[in-house]
């Protein structure tokens, strides 16, 4: 593995949890690697899996899908079907060649910003170790 | 088993009851197509043996739809896989049960080219599971899901699978046949062809194939019923089912949901358990 | 005729292959395919034909027009360019002749397609008669012959038996031809190469005839299995339709594509403003079956299909040419 290789992070954070908890993690002065693009969308469950599936073949090595907490979604019930989603959808994406650990999904509250930036870090290194995805292109 | 189909379809069109009958015809070269007969006098032209492999559902929706306040009634046959795809079109509302004459056949399993097929091997239904009117006889064999070749792909490291699948959708020429010939592919306007948003370029290229065929098979997940005419409509003998039956599985192993048994069981991408816990 | 060896073939085919991209058919799991080799121990010769045609290299699936970059406040337009020659070898006479077809359009009416100009200009062809027709072949239907040299560069033909031991006649068809024989060894040798073993061929209805039958409702009920699939245009080797869009690339520049189209997709026709004059599956089938067999002749000569059969195999429904040019032919 290269030790320079930087990735690029997609996050997809929902405007009432995760993103919050982002801007937290920046207010507080937590860092993070500045290697995270953020998206910021209403609600977890806005995030379609093809999001995550054009992420990684537009030049995404890792993508993160984080919402508020299960019985915390500001629209009730989004992350519920985003849990669904995204278990089908980690598994297929294992099966068709993409390593399991550059997709994240996970749970972040408003409140949590020393954990948002605990799961950034943790995430980039685990992708900065499996190494560049490069599209999915077989050399 | 050929003359009960045209018995029943000619009383069919003679009553009015259909405007239309489709079934299965002799085609050119040895095979057998879909037919559609208008006429009581076009039955004889109906037959039924184990080349009949196409899931005739997917004519449905044209007979359905354009605003029309009553859609003509149809008259159609289906085996048991296909059964289950009118249970996910009537399901999600595709299809109106009572515009539908249902003349379903029980099947000992189909051949392609004279090849017995694996799906058929696997299939877990000999009887249809909806139907007006049944026909055939009792069923010889049953068949058992055997996900044993998912499995197999399942043991190769994620770097290998990769190159397995890169291999398989190189030959992909993006003919959307096997999309053309799924009755739950029923958009109007696919992600793949859509301008605006621009999901996926023109380009016939390993990028585009591989999101395409990604994308097909999540949006089947918990309505794919296995009845492969996405492979067996494929002109590059592409293992489309090898991608549908492991979501399959995740589906029934996750959400313990088999798509097509009923018309009304809630399907799992549409629904929640708030209780749940899904190992993500 | 001039005789040589499959030896001696393969060994001139792997000193073409040092020169030029060499282009042969090649199996790939039970397919076969015109594909790029590096050297003869990659080519197939026991086919029929291959289940794609040559047009790939020629009209090409998908391919960069012009790329459009910024560079500090400079703008500047790449076209890319053709790397090297080509030699296509292994070419049936159904799809050089379907080459033949595609120049009427893209050569000989303006404006010339400069991308398909260059491939045609840059390839020598090749071409391997065929011995036999296969089950779902008609070109002599469509006035080929299946070891009709007239549209290819150097044509060879088996001779004797099949094996390592197979021999070839060499006819040199046009100088382009003869440049690459080079040191292929030949023999001129009595007689001439054995001829195919041909089937009748079916009555094709000419141009002006089809309009009359456009009305018909026979077209309403064949298009009622169509699946409305792209098969049968992305396997034919005369079908040409393609379009092309700019795409914007990460690093900012632009990229014209073209890549084929099929008027078999349902917005195939459609126009701005959402006018689509032919919604339907059974128009667009019949539309197909016009294009190639009155439109494409009235407009620029040849009737655009070869009879290579590849529709007839491939349609998942079997909607099958040969059984509509005899329909029609009875209407």
């Amino acid at each position: 593995m290269t030790t320079d290789f930087e990735p690029q992070i997609v996050g997809f954070l929902c405007r009432w949890c995760s993103y919050p908890g982002a801007d937290l993690a920046g207010t507080s002065r937590i860092t993070y690697p500045p290697s995270l693009r953020v998206i910021r969308v209403p609600c977890s469950g806005r995030v379609d899996p093809l999001f995550v599936l054009k992420a990684f073949q537009d030049g995404a090595d890792g993508v993160m899908v984080l919402g508020c907490h299960p019985g915390d979604c500001h629209y009730v019930e989004g992350n519920y079907h985003a849990r669904r989603r995204y278990a089908l959808m980690h598994r297929l994406l294992e099966y068709v060649g993409v390593e399991s650990d550059r997709l994240l999904v996970d749970w972040v509250s408003a409140a949590e910003g020393g954990r948002f930036a605990e799961v950034t870090t943790e995430f980039t290194t685990q992708v900065r170790e499996l190494g560049p995805w490069g599209g999915g292109r077989v050399e | 088993m050929s003359d009960k189909i045209q018995a029943k379809a000619r009383e069919l069109l003679e009553s009015g009851q259909v405007s239309c009958f489709v079934g299965y015809e002799e085609g050119t070269r040895g095979r057998v197509r879909p037919a559609f007969v208008y006429d009581a006098q076009d039955a004889e032209r109906l037959i039924w043996d184990d080349r009949c492999t196409h899931n005739l559902t997917v004519y449905l929706h044209q007979f359905q739809g354009s605003g029309r306040e009553e859609p003509p009634q149809v008259g159609i046959i289906v085996k048991p896989c296909d059964s289950r795809a009118l249970n996910v079109l009537l399901h999600e509302g595709q299809v109106t049960r009572d515009s539908v004459y249902v003349v379903g056949v029980t099947c000992n399993g189909v051949r392609v080219n004279g090849q017995p097929q694996d799906r058929c091997q696997r299939c877990a239904e000999r009887v249809p599971l909806v139907y007006d009117l049944v026909l055939g006889g009792v069923p010889k064999t049953v068949g058992r899901e055997d996900y044993a070749d998912v499995d197999r792909l399942e043991g190769l490291s994620p770097r290998e699978r990769l190159a397995f699948w890169m291999r398989e959708f190189d030959r992909c020429i993006r003919c959307y046949a096997c999309r053309q010939a799924c009755p739950a592919c029923y958009c109007s306007e696919c992600v793949a062809e859509q301008l605006d948003p621009a999901w996926m370029s023109i380009a016939i290229d390993l990028p585009q194939k591989q999101f395409f065929h990604v994308m097909r098979a999540y949006h089947l997940a918990g309505r794919c019923v296995g009845c492969d005419a996405c492979e067996d409509a494929c002109p590059m003998d592409i293992p489309l089912s090898l991608l549908n039956r492991k979501i399959a599985r995740e589906v029934e192993t996750l959400f313990d949901y088999r798509p097509g048994q009923d018309a009304t069981t809630p399907p799992p991408l549409a629904t929640f358990d708030k209780e749940e816990s899904i190992p993500l | 005729m001039n005789v040589t060896t499959r030896d001696d073939v393969t060994a001139w085919l792997d000193r073409l292959a040092e020169r030029f991209t060499l282009i042969a058919p090649m199996a790939v799991e039970e397919q076969v395919f015109y594909r790029p080799v590096a050297g003869s121990a990659e080519i197939a010769f026991d086919f029929v034909r291959t289940d794609l045609p040559v047009k790939e290299y020629f009209l090409p699936s998908t391919h960069v027009l012009l790329s459009i970059g910024r560079d500090q406040g400079e703008i500047h337009v790449e076209e890319p360019a053709l790397d090297g020659e080509r030699v296509v070898f292994g070419l049936r006479p159904c799809d050089a002749r379907a080459l033949h077809v595609l120049d009427a359009l893209f050569l000989e009416d303006e404006p010339v397609d400069p991308y398909y100009a260059e491939r045609r200009e840059r390839t020598v062809l090749v071409g391997l008669a065929c011995r036999e027709m296969g089950e779902a072949c008609f070109c002599t239907s469509m006035g080929l012959a299946p070891d009709d040299a007239g549209d290819v560069d150097l044509m060879l033909t088996e001779i004797g038996e099949e094996g390592d031991g197979a021999a070839y006649a060499v006819q040199v068809v046009t100088e382009k031809g003869r440049a690459i024989l080079g040191s292929l060894s030949l023999e001129g040798v009595e007689g001439n190469p054995p001829a195919p073993t041909v089937r009748e061929p079916i009555p094709i209805l000419e141009a002006e005839a089809w309009p009359q039958h456009f009305d018909d409702v026979y077209w309403t009920r064949l298009g009622d299995r169509c699946l409305s699939c792209r098969v049968c245009t992305y396997v034919c080797p005369t079908c040409r339709c393609f379009d092309v869009r700019d795409y914007e690339m990460r690093d900012r520049s632009i990229e014209r594509l073209r890549a084929w189209d099929s008027c078999m997709s349902e917005g195939y026709r459609r126009i701005a403003g959402g006018h689509n004059p032919r919604p339907t599956k059974a128009q667009r089938l019949r539309n197909r079956f016009y294009c190639k067999f009155c439109y494409y002749p009235q407009d620029f000569g040849p009737v655009a299909c070869v009879g290579c059969g590849r529709c007839i195999a491939t349609c998942p429904v079997n909607v099958d040419v040969v059984e509509v040019l005899e329909d029609v032919g009875a209407l």
